[in-house]
């Protein structure tokens, strides 16, 4: 095993990186080249994509935006005052159905952290190039 | 001028005429840099007609975003970095079949009669082996060696603080000596170039 110095810090070569510094070149096939150029000239005599048709939807975007905020307009302006005089009654429940009730959401709770806690080390595990 | 220097300065005359609008002048490009790029993707992917396949697409993108290439560094590493991102996203839709790295054969040691042939494949196991390794630490292994071990041109191709990369490197070092022990004892005569730093690709 060698050591060679870099910047004042040694490095220990061994038999690994001498078959994987040692890699005899591939030659390129006498095709490459033709057939590259051939299709960089496929791509300039190409036509040009079609642009977006801007003027035409602009104004439909103005219509659709104006119909939402008009709506989001509306229903502030009826909504909230009837939010008000909601009477938020909880329903009667005998204690035989809300105990199983209850315990159904801390079920439904714990799966969902459970799923998110998944979710999250996939992610994690993804990008760090494990999976 | 010294040979990288000349090779620079032809790079940067051609890529003028291309945006000149000189189609013909992208051939002076491709026909420098085909080698280097074939061979990249080789190591990336080890199928010498994929090989070709994504040194294509890799050229294909460097023509279209010629003009995006902002001359702060030279077009040698500009295109590494450009085809080192190609090949990553094309291994990543259609990856290469491999072996888990715990799975990957250990060479034998060659009989005499056929030490040649049996020497070549066992390095070529060792080399297939790179593949088996998870991706954070083979990109840095495939670019390190691609780049004769000049630590600093393969840092630039990916894009990565050296520190970084030396890191991985000596990580993806240990997994493939763990999983090649008696490599480590073996001997050979073969001269490895010395480690580079800081030198322009």
């Amino acid at each position: 095993m060698n050591r060679i110095s870099n910047d004042s810090e040694e490095m220990e070569l061994s038999r690994i990186d001498h078959i994987l510094a040692s890699e005899e070149p591939l030659i390129p096939s006498s095709g490459f080249l033709a057939s590259v150029m051939e299709r960089v000239h496929e791509e300039a005599t190409a036509p040009p994509p079609i642009p977006f048709p801007w003027k035409r939807t602009v104004p439909g975007m103005v219509l659709a935006a104006g119909v939402f905020g008009w709506g989001a307009f509306e229903l502030v302006r009826y909504g909230l005052p009837a939010v008000g005089s909601i009477a938020l009654t909880p329903p009667h429940l005998s204690a035989a159905v809300a105990r199983p009730l209850e315990q159904v959401g801390w079920v439904a709770l714990a799966l969902g952290a459970s799923l998110l806690s998944w979710l999250l080390s996939r992610r994690l595990a993804g990008r760090g190039g494990l999976l | 001028m010294s040979a990288t220097e000349a090779l620079a300065g032809l790079d940067l005359a051609d890529v003028d005429r291309v945006l000149a609008g000189d189609l013909a002048a992208f051939e002076g490009i491709v026909r420098r840099w085909q080698g280097p790029l074939i061979n990249m993707a080789w190591r990336y992917c080890r199928d010498r007609g994929r090989a070709e396949e994504m040194a294509q697409e890799a050229f294909l993108r460097a023509w279209r975003g010629l003009a995006h290439w902002r001359r702060k560094s030279s077009f040698s590493t500009w295109l590494f970095a450009l085809a080192s991102n190609v090949f990553r996203s094309e291994l990543k839709r259609f990856p290469t079949e491999t072996l888990p790295l715990d799975a990957a054969p250990e060479p034998s040691r060659p009989a005499a009669q056929h030490s040649d042939l049996a020497t070549r494949m066992s390095h070529e196991a060792v080399r297939r082996a790179v593949l088996a390794l998870p991706l954070r630490y083979r990109e840095p292994v495939i670019l390190f060696y691609f780049h004769e071990t000049d630590v600093a041109a393969a840092a630039r191709t990916m894009g990565l603080p050296e520190g970084t990369l030396k890191a991985r490197l000596s990580r993806a070092r240990t997994l493939l000596r763990q999983r090649f022990p008696h490599l480590e004892v073996e001997h050979t005569g073969m001269e490895l170039p010395a480690l580079k730093s800081g030198k322009e690709a």
